[in-house]
């Protein structure tokens, strides 16, 4: 148990799949929404837009074109890359600060529910198309992750297994690494390693 | 043909969806989430079906087909899992004997 809040909040939230039928509120959805607004952005470039929906029947067909949502939220923000802003801002389309900026505001807004009591989730287990159908997203919108969000129901699925026991120790290296430096691995091979 | 049926328009249309969705997603996803979501689609049909089965039925989709976590791969213990989905399909296969009356010799 830690006395800092902060620190606390980021030790105990955690991705919560089974969630009741009671409701988000729009107050609440909206406090969420204000935190994103305070996620760390690119060059405070602010490219993305964010979709709040709480509508019980696009939720059910969100959730029928989204493989990955094994949970059924009460509230859902969609995270969407703006691509005409990206254009407009002279970015590469491969930028990875795009997609780095998707999991800031992700991670702010999952906190910001937990602070509040409300379960959450991320999803990114959806073809684009689907989502893009569902919402009538402009073309210029891409979507990139949900935020899914309800109160927690007993039981559920257990998290995801892990090859090992993670510890802040097992995910950090100090300094410098010592020995010969090696050389970075071509493209293509990169590319193949990260299968 | 079955004496009734045990999904509804709007059931099969989100198991349908379901299947198709996961085929575009699995392009790009982990091999390991393949089962997965074949599992999430015979876990969802098994749900929308299972108070208009036989009873016999309903014990095979309440009690073996549950077995195996929502969230489980074989990414933490493969033997493991392939053992757990080896048992899943033997109960499989032997409500369909029974179901399909093949012990009877039922042709």
């Amino acid at each position: 148990m830690s006395s800092n809040p902060v620190l606390e909040a980021i030790r105990t939230r955690r991705v919560v799949r089974a969630l009741t039928d009671e409701p988000v509120g729009r107050a609440q959805l909206e406090d969420i929404l204000k935190a994103g607004r305070w996620a760390p952005s690119g060059g405070n470039r602010r490219l993305h837009r964010y979709v709040a929906v709480h509508d019980p029947l696009t939720l059910r067909l969100l959730r029928m074109v989204s493989p990955g949502m094994l949970q059924k939220p009460q509230a859902i923000v969609l995270i969407c890359i703006d691509w005409q802003r990206v254009g407009a801002y002279g970015l590469s389309s491969t930028s990875t600060g795009l997609y780095v900026d998707v999991g800031t505001a992700a991670q702010t807004m999952l906190l910001a529910a937990h602070s509040l009591g409300l379960a959450s989730g991320i999803v990114t287990s959806f073809p684009k198309a689907g989502v893009r159908a569902v919402l009538n997203l402009p073309a210029q919108l891409s979507p990139e992750l949900f935020v899914c969000l309800g109160h927690a129901a007993p039981g559920g699925p257990a998290p995801m297994r892990t090859w090992g026991k993670i510890t802040w120790q097992s995910l950090v290296d100090w300094e410098r690494f010592p020995g010969t430096p090696s050389a970075a691995p071509e493209p293509a091979q990169a590319e193949s390693e990260r299968l | 043909m079955p004496e009734k049926l045990v999904l509804t328009e709007d059931e099969a249309l989100e198991l349908l969806s379901f299947l198709v969705m996961a085929a575009r997603t699995m392009v790009g996803e982990p091999n390991e989430y393949a089962p997965l979501r074949l599992l999430t689609a015979a876990g969802r049909l098994s749900d929308f079906i299972v108070e208009r089965v036989t009873p016999e039925t309903r014990v095979l989709l309440s009690g073996p087909l549950k077995q195996i976590p929502q969230t489980a791969t074989r990414m933490a213990d493969a033997d493991g899992y392939a053992k757990q989905l080896d048992a899943v399909c033997a109960a499989v296969a032997q409500h369909l004997v029974r179901h399909f009356g093949l012990e009877r010799g039922i042709r």
